[in-house]
């Protein structure tokens, strides 16, 4: 298997990864409304996933652009840049004193957030494929 | 320019056409337009008005006082004293001091159409001053009011539900009258057999609860419709009116509750199966009346249900049983964080609050004995001070490590008040003697309250900061990021946010230990109220603000001691949660006020004071199918002497298919406080520009509807602005909010008393509010006779002026306040008599601007302002005691232009006069121009 096999069965992978912790934040919301999780709890919980998620992410758009990638260097950059405008603007962080008044856009987000991960996941796997048929052939 | 509305025959107004540079006069019945005026008709028009059609009795009145004003001046209306300001005629209304409006106030004073009653019932003008600001209580004052009530009850046996009757008004000619502010919200009128109580205390008083609708639509569509927000306003821990009774107690624990939505019983729930049962007001569960509810467990004999008091009063409050603990209930405790940094001490705050604490030592609520004290001072280092049970001194500890903060000893820092009072008082007398040579300048507020913290966490209670400086060392250290450059633009509502994360993380382990921080403020310079204000707001405590506190100032030292001592005194509720139930089809949507949101419809509070308000807004979340609902609040709390107790608050209000009767049951000062917390959270989480754009366009939006739906003109254009008689004021009130310090446009408004003004915006009570956005101007030196004496209800207010300066005369004496700072306007052409027999001094040139305290002068005038100020001072609910500033007419700058931006109906820079405003709404409404 060459390189651009060996790239999209990670970026395969990395998509599930990132597409179960947006189905754990959407999991952990409906908690929060339904009162199963107090707002400090979840905060805490979320927060330490905020970041290892944004920087997964940055860490496969970089590998697509050192390595020519451009296309799915191009699908990626702009979520890259919205997870650095929050960074940048320091509200990356859930807040449990505004989370109730936040949850809509929160969820809104995550579920945005997972339908990117989805079909980015098909995207790669489809790449993959077409990089081990070109390699058997 | 000559008046011409004042000689207008009835049935005719007078508009100024900017245009043309003169009156148009019409005639209001047919429409009929001309620039001749009309034929003169030789009598008073208000007289005229008067015959046959229902009197516009305050109104006719107003003019009245206008035309006795040269006369009354005071005291002896029947030989009066030429001295004050007869040397000179009143100079013509409007334009003489402040950029008044565009037309002439007196283009209002013709009627249109006789203003109808109140809701069908003739009632008599209100006799003002006398009615308590929104709060006639139950009992004593409020006395009409509820018999007015209870009368309607009665008749609403027979006749059935009475609808709503809606009276359009139109805001271009008919101008505010503060009066209407002081009138009870539209009557709630339930169906007959709602309610099982025949008791005027079954629904809770507005002073407690009150909804933005007092007729709730039955589908969210027609709520969207109406535009008009439906919210919910409440108090749930007022202080008492003097002379009120106190909220009934149900001491026998058996306590009511429905199987599934978990409703206390209340007087709106319905007894069926021969009494066994009781079916839930919300959700219809039918459920089983607890065995000893008819029990009389004092005289141990069958008691009678019907005299239950949660089944006769809306506010009630429940003994709770052991299943409502987490924990036995916990003492009162108070920790007070004193900073003794060098700006502190040379202030003379720390004599003061430790003057203070030490005067009021018995009125820190401790019945059972139990209450615990502790006193921590700090600048750079923490001065802790143990305290030995049965030791009549006390040892000081100084931990100067502030960045990992520790008790310095396991015990005796945190004492029984009882206990430890004699080496507390001589603690108290000590600590400024202590510190007043202390050159340390800095604050280490942040490590000073972890340490607090430390020491109570495991019983919680509240915790007192007193502060002179920015935080500037250790957690929580804040930095000036004042900038005049970005005041005024859109990056102005960042520094109403809190700078430093530790300010909410803090509060939120606070609220879980059920600690609750006040804060109490007193810097010249910029200390970042915005940041402070963060605890108090998420930990149901108060944020106090004494900028530029200077104790050499006897009104500064007064001031403080008096809001601090009654702070101290105040009974609060500890380790509260308060909950809103509400009948199904409804559902609480977004809270505002002090507190942590602890799940979706749970408010924790640690420590609830007296007299803080909240606003819930309300979701119609599917159509409603019952006649009323009903909305409940229950706090769980403990007493700060040691009960767990419930207070229950019940109201129920009818529902409505009908869009005019919605209209015609909106309650503007409900709407207003809404508006007002509304305003505040979106000035944080966009710009205030937005936040003034979308309250401005929310009232548009009330107007537009109300045009379209509820006038001939529909979706034309209309030469009216119409709205109903109830919403009459709303507008108002909105212009009032975007004017507010809190609120405005302006790039002068330093960030601190900004943040400060928000602060206010969103605690306080409607009764307080209501002034603070639309604030009360007195005409002094002619006030009616009986003003400012004491008649049957106290004292007799003067009645209160539109808010312009057109109303003010160059001779004349003029209160302006808004609950929180009193102006008293002396005009340059001021007597020489009326400055010496009200400031005793020889004539307007002696007198001094500023902060001042009225020196007592034994004469009529001067007994009878002290008696209106008094008046002002006490008759609100809350701990405010309001300075008062002498105000000249040609006095400083900064504060003339502070006094006469109270004055919000007139313009001010770029902020429009009431007129402008209206005629903007107008042109808005119908739909010339875009926003
Ligand atoms: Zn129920």
């Amino acid at each position: 298997m060459g390189g651009a096999g060996w790239l999209f069965l990670f970026a395969v992978l990395m998509a599930a990864a990132l597409l179960f912790t947006s189905v754990f934040f959407i999991i952990m919301f409906s908690d929060l409304e339904c009162d199963y999780i107090n707002p400090i709890d979840l905060c805490n919980k979320l927060n330490q996933f905020v970041l290892p998620e944004n920087g997964a992410h940055a860490f496969l758009t970089v590998l697509f652009l050192l390595s020519g990638q451009w296309i799915a260097f191009g699908l990626n950059l702009p979520l890259v840049v919205f997870n650095a405008l929050k960074i940048q603007k320091n509200n990356h962080m859930f807040d449990a004193t505004e989370i109730f008044r936040n949850i809509p856009d929160h969820k809104r987000e995550s579920f945005i957030k997972l339908g990117f991960y989805l079909l980015s996941f098909f995207y790669y796997l489809y790449r993959m494929i077409v990089a081990l048929i070109a390699e058997s052939e | 320019m000559a008046s011409p509305a004042q000689q207008l025959p009835p049935g005719w107004a007078a508009e100024w056409d900017p245009a043309n540079q003169r009156y148009l006069f019409i005639e209001t019945a047919s429409g009929h337009r001309q620039w001749e005026p009309p034929a003169m008709v030789p009598a008073a028009p208000a007289d005229l008005v008067t015959s046959g059609s229902p009197p516009p009795t305050h109104h006719a009145k107003r003019r009245q006082y206008a035309a006795g004003q040269t006369h009354a001046y005071y005291g002896d209306a029947v030989a009066p004293d030429p001295n004050y300001g007869a040397m000179q005629p009143p100079p013509p209304a409007g334009g003489q001091l402040f950029t008044p409006g565009l037309a002439a106030e007196n283009q209002f004073a013709q009627q249109q159409q006789p203003p109808q009653p109140y809701y069908g019932q003739p009632q008599p003008a209100p006799e003002y001053g006398n009615v308590p600001a929104y709060g006639p209580g139950p009992t004593a004052v409020g006395g009409g009011a509820v018999n007015a009530l209870a009368d309607q009850f009665g008749q609403m046996g027979m006749g059935g539900q009475k609808q709503f009757q809606l009276y359009t008004t139109n805001l271009l000619t008919s101008p505010p009258d503060p009066r209407e502010l002081l009138q009870p919200p539209p009557e709630i009128r339930l169906p007959p057999n709602a309610c099982i109580s025949p008791s005027p205390h079954a629904n809770a008083h507005p002073s407690y609860q009150r909804s933005t609708l007092n007729a709730i639509p039955t589908t969210s569509s027609l709520l969207n419709k109406a535009k008009v927000p439906l919210g919910l306003i409440l108090t749930p821990y007022r202080s008492l009116d003097e002379g009120e009774e106190p909220v009934p107690v149900v001491t026998d624990t058996v306590i009511a509750r429905c199987r599934r939505c978990r409703t206390y019983i209340n007087p709106y729930v319905q007894f069926i199966d021969g009494g066994n049962r009781w079916r839930c007001c919300m959700c219809n569960m039918s459920n089983e009346v607890p065995q000893l509810f008819d029990w009389d467990q004092v005289r141990n004999q069958p008691g009678d249900r019907w005299s239950r008091a949660e089944l006769n009063h809306a506010v009630v409050e429940f003994v709770a049983p052991t299943e409502y603990m987490v924990r036995p209930p916990q003492p009162a405790v108070y920790v007070f964080l004193i900073d003794v940094s060098h700006a502190a001490v040379q202030s003379g705050m720390v004599a003061t609050a430790t003057r203070t604490i030490l005067e009021n030592l018995d009125r820190i609520p401790d019945e059972d004995g139990r209450t615990k004290i502790s006193i921590i001072c700090y600048d750079t280092s923490l001065y802790f001070f143990s305290i030995p049970p049965g030791s009549a001194d006390s040892t000081m500890l100084v931990v100067a490590d502030v960045e990992d903060v520790f008790l310095p000893k396991p015990t005796d820092l945190l004492v029984n008040l009882v206990e430890c009072r004699q080496s507390l008082e001589t603690l108290l007398g000590r600590i400024n003697g202590m510190f007043q040579d202390n050159m340390t300048v800095g604050s280490a507020m942040g490590p000073a309250l972890q340490a607090g913290f430390k020491l109570m966490s495991h019983i919680g209670g509240k915790i007192t900061v007193l502060s002179s400086s920015l935080p500037s060392v250790g957690q929580g250290a804040l930095k000036n990021r004042e900038d005049s450059k970005i005041l005024g633009t859109s990056k102005e509502s960042g520094l109403l946010q809190a700078a430093s994360p530790f300010y909410k993380t803090f509060a939120i382990e606070c609220s879980r230990a059920q600690v609750s921080v006040d804060m109490f403020l007193f810097s010249a310079a910029y200390q970042d109220v915005a940041s402070l204000a963060c605890l108090p707001h998420y930990t149901s405590g108060q944020t106090y603000y004494y900028p530029g506190f200077n104790a050499a100032k006897s009104e500064d030292a007064i001031k403080f001691a008096r809001e601090f001592g009654d702070v101290l005194a105040m009974p609060i509720m500890l380790e509260a949660v308060m909950r809103v139930r509400a009948s199904r089809g409804l559902r609480m949507a977004s809270f505002h006020g002090n507190f942590f949101v602890r799940s979706t419809d749970l408010l924790a509070m640690p420590a609830v004071p007296q007299d803080q308000s909240y606003a819930i807004e309300i979701q119609i979340e599917e159509t409603i199918t019952t006649p009323f609902v009903v909305l409940q609040t229950a706090v769980l709390h403990t007493t700060c002497y040691g009960e767990r107790r419930i207070r229950v608050i019940t109201l129920a209000l009818p529902t409505t298919s009908n869009l005019s009767e919605v209209f015609a049951s909106a309650d503007q000062v409900a709407i207003a406080t809404l508006l007002a917390n509304k305003a505040v959270e979106r000035s944080l989480t966009h710009k205030l520009e937005d936040s003034r754009d979308h309250i401005f366009a929310k009232l548009v939006e009330v107007l537009t509807t109300y045009k379209t739906s509820m006038t001939a003109a529909g979706s034309g254009a209309s030469a009216q602005l119409a709205i109903s008689e109830n919403l009459k004021m709303l507008p108002v009130l909105v212009l009032g909010l975007l004017k507010n310090v809190g609120i405005r446009q302006s790039a002068q408004i330093p960030p601190d008393i900004r943040a400060y003004s928000q602060a206010l915006l969103t605690s306080l009570p409607s009764q307080l509010l209501i002034p603070y956005i639309y604030p009360n101007f007195y005409s002094l030196h002619n006030m009616p006779p009986d003003a400012g004496t004491v008649g049957e209800q106290g004292v007799i207010m003067p009645p209160p002026l539109p808010l312009t300066s057109e109303r003010m005369e160059r001779h004349g004496l003029y209160l302006i306040e808004d609950g929180q700072t009193m102006f008293l306007w002396i005009g340059r052409d001021a007597v020489p008599q009326l400055v010496a027999d009200v400031f005793g001094l020889p004539n307007y040139e002696a007198l001094r601007g500023g902060k001042t305290t009225l020196p007592v002068i034994d004469t009529p005038i001067s007994q009878r302002i002290s008696a209106v100020i008094q008046k002002t001072r006490e008759m609100r609910r809350g701990v405010y005691y309001p300075h008062l500033y002498i105000v000249k007419e040609d006095g400083e700058q900064p504060l003339r232009l502070w006094a006469l931006s109270a004055l919000v109906q007139d313009r001010a820079d770029v902020l429009p006069s009431y007129q402008q405003f209206i005629q903007t709404l107008k042109d808005k409404v119908n739909g010339v121009g875009s926003y």
